[in-house]
């Protein structure tokens, strides 16, 4: 076994615990911070395939964005000196049972499947390439990319906003 | 060397971990947590195709996932928030007028 | 870009630059709402008309990621004129409920976009992306009232289970790039019959197949429709029923086109297409027995619709497919219609929507009862409706692809599902009661139903010319 792939069951542990503490843990503090160590579990295995843009864009996103924006969350909707917070579990087995069937069908076709690749091939330039790829292939994608955050964002305001319409409208 | 097999075998049991969470679990904010879980599966499972294959669609396919994962977090999170505003509860059986 | 590339693309161009346009006037103008309002209806008649002007160009743009003309363009007119009609009288509702502002059409426009993206995508994470711009301005719409707390459990709801569904969907995706190693629908289609000797492929489209269960209303994701269209706004119920479905439909047309010239290896697909189908009619049309609420009883009905739309694609040939989207059109007439029936009746939001409701309606407002009527026989499928040639075309395929059990199943689904949609005329025309009701029409609203109704019966009595548009456009 070489340090490489030593690396690699590294990752997939802490990926696997931590997914399992997330959805296991009581406290839903624990969870969340649990979460960050998912995230650079997963960041850590794109380096480990070559995808250093993916693995860098993966800490940006997930982990400056998404867990932020969770952690926020969170804190909103509970108050922070009450750490009681009730998150039990329910319906445990026949969950257990629906992905055990869902990842079982999926890691039997996994293992059955012939891959006729070998290795991890190095894309030299991936930056250069993927930027390449999104102003010219993939251009109206990049373009659809920006209205979704438009709108996500333009939404989550109008839902989010403090009430202050009835005021307006008794002025009007 | 790591084979492609293994990729995808973790990403499949860090899909299915995922998928028990959003089933068992009945706070609003872990299931959305368990939901990205579930999404970044998914993106293992394309960044390693990408790379086995040499090619970096998937990975652009990632860039887009990642983007839509954020635009869906803050309307997601906007949700929470309005709907713990009116109700004081995030709990998704105690969102008791439907049935769940 | 080039010159060409712009003017196949004007459609997608003229909505997506409305939804910015109104973002800008809803910004700066105080008084906006009215001028939104012509907006709106003004660039959504540009697009109809357009649409329909270039609808024998046929091209692909960026790369093969875009279709343009054909069939295309019959989705973006069959969506924009779904939006349109929603618009239209939404606006009489939402001055109803005081709630009337500018995002609501910002965001009607956006998940427009994302519908049309859908339908015209030909790389599958063109339609992911198109998509999820539909899914969040949906989850936004749902919640659109949020001091009411029914809308947003409706939204939370809503949420949750789309984004759940589209964790499936990806991996669908993830899956079919693995085998294919493209994402390009029209390259995967080409190899369709190599690709389906694959597990991984298989197991990829039935991912996809179940994420997509989601924006249709199928079984296995079905249990988020009759609470969401309860809890939203009725006016966004009716869009999410009909253009919503239609979009989500014509994507997976797209993606399982292949199947209409591989029969053989599409069995193992196809059978789960029909449990699906099957499992969603039953579901659909016995509970919406018990329903007494109309919303509800309309959401369990879409859920059946869903089931009977599933067996053109499982019967897997050019009836089916092009059976599916005549299916679609007259669905989204019939479902538009009858939602702004109900949300006539409203006051407020969320109230009078229930059977005793329309207790003697025939009496107070005839006119309205007799749509109401014939949008209930249309939607049970009784033959001089648009309703029943739907099924039917959807059923003869089923039978010419040796499938008739679903035939028959669907048969006696229909059956049942009369039961509840006749029920409705009855209470309107057979029970009598003294309270009498006010209506809240306005001439835009008469407009709207006027135009469908005319649009249910055209497509009963002359349901050939569409449905030759349509195979003559299929590729």
């Amino acid at each position: 076994m070489t340090t490489y792939d030593l690396i690699f069951y590294l990752f997939a542990l802490i990926i696997l615990v931590s997914a399992f503490i997330v959805v296991a843990a009581r406290n839903i503090i624990y969870s969340a911070f649990s979460l960050l160590f998912t995230f650079f579990g997963v960041a850590g295995i794109y380096v480990l395939l070559n995808a250093d843009f993916i693995a860098v864009v993966q800490v940006i996103i997930y982990v400056g964005g998404i867990l932020v924006l969770i952690i926020f969350g969170v804190m909103l909707t509970n108050k922070i000196t009450e750490v009681e917070i009730k998150t039990e579990s329910f319906q445990v087995l026949p969950s257990i049972i629906i992905s055990g069937i869902i990842g079982g069908t999926l890691v039997a076709i996994f293992t059955k499947t012939n891959w006729k690749v070998a290795e991890p091939q190095i894309l030299d330039k991936t930056v250069t390439e993927i930027g390449r790829f999104l102003v010219s292939h993939y251009m109206i994608l990049f373009e659809l990319a920006g209205i979704i955050l438009l709108v996500a964002l333009i939404g989550s305001v109008m839902i989010a906003r403090k009430e202050k319409l009835e005021t307006e409208e008794v002025e009007k | 060397m790591i084979p492609l097999k293994y990729y995808l075998i973790l990403s499949a049991a860090f899909f299915s971990i995922g998928i028990i969470g959003v089933l068992t679990r009945r706070n609003a904010i872990i299931i959305f947590m368990c939901i990205e879980l579930m999404l970044n599966a998914v993106n293992l499972t394309l960044v390693s195709f990408s790379s086995f294959f040499g090619d970096s669609s998937g990975q652009i396919f990632v860039f887009f996932v990642m983007a839509v994962a954020a635009a869906e977090a803050a309307v997601g999170l906007a949700i929470i928030i309005a709907l713990f505003r009116n109700k004081l509860t995030i709990n998704v059986d105690e969102v008791n007028i439907f049935k769940w | 870009m080039e010159q060409q590339t712009f003017l196949n693309i004007l459609p997608i161009l003229i909505v997506s630059t409305t939804t910015i346009a109104t973002i800008f006037v809803e910004a700066f103008y105080k008084r906006s709402d009215n001028l939104i309002y012509w907006l709106s209806i003004v660039s959504l008649i540009l697009t109809l008309i357009y649409s329909i002007l270039t609808i024998n160009v046929q091209n692909l743009n960026f790369s093969n990621t875009l279709h343009s003309g054909g069939i295309t363009n019959l989705f973006y007119f069959v969506l924009s004129l779904t939006s349109l009609l929603v618009i239209i009288s939404a606006r009489d509702y939402l001055l109803r409920a005081k709630y009337h502002h500018g995002e609501f059409y910002i965001l009607i426009f956006s998940s427009l976009l994302g519908m049309m993206l859908m339908a015209s995508s030909r790389d599958l994470i063109l339609t992911f992306l198109g998509l999820e711009l539909m899914s969040l301005s949906f989850y936004v719409l749902a919640g659109y009232n949020r001091k009411v707390l029914f809308n947003n459990e409706a939204s939370l709801k809503y949420f949750l289970l789309g984004a759940f569904a589209s964790g499936f969907l990806l991996y669908g995706i993830a899956l079919i790039y693995g085998s294919a190693q493209t994402t390009n629908i029209l390259l995967i289609v080409n190899e369709f019959n190599n690709l389906l000797l694959k597990p991984l492929f298989v197991l990829g489209l039935v991912l996809l197949l179940i994420g997509f269960s989601f924006k249709v209303a199928s079984v296995p994701f079905h249990m988020w429709v009759p609470d969401v269209y309860e809890g939203s706004p009725t006016v966004v119920s009716a869009l999410m029923s009909t253009a919503g479905k239609t979009a989500a439909f014509a994507a997976l047309i797209i993606s399982f086109y292949g199947s209409t010239t591989s029969q053989v290896n599409f069995e193992i697909v196809a059978k789960i297409i029909s449990y699906l189908a099957i499992a969603s009619m039953l579901i659909g049309s016995i509970t919406a027995i018990a329903q007494t609420n109309l919303k509800r009883m309309l959401a369990y009905s879409s859920i059946a619709h869903a089931g009977y739309m599933l067996i053109g694609i499982a019967s897997a040939n050019k009836l089916g497919m092009s059976g599916v989207i005549f299916y679609l059109i007259v669905y989204s007439f019939m479902n538009v219609a009858s939602f702004i029936l109900i949300s006539l009746m409203e006051n407020d939001f969320e109230k009078r929507i229930s059977l005793n409701d329309f207790i003697g309606l025939a009496n107070t407002h005839p006119w309205y009862a007799a749509i109401m009527a014939l949008m209930m026989f249309a939607l049970s499928g009784l033959p001089p409706f648009g309703g029943f040639f739907g099924k039917y075309y959807v059923f003869l395929a089923a039978i010419k692809a040796d499938l008739t059990y679903l035939a028959v199943i669907g048969v006696i689904s229909s059956v049942i599902s009369a039961y509840f949609y006749l029920r409705v005329v009855v209470y309107m025309y057979f029970r009598t009661n003294e309270e009498r009701k006010d209506i809240f029409h306005t001439s835009a609203d008469n407009f709207v139903l006027v135009l469908c109704t005319l649009f249910v019966l055209q497509l009963g009595i002359t349901p050939n010319l569409v449905l030759d548009l349509i195979t003559r456009f299929l590729p």
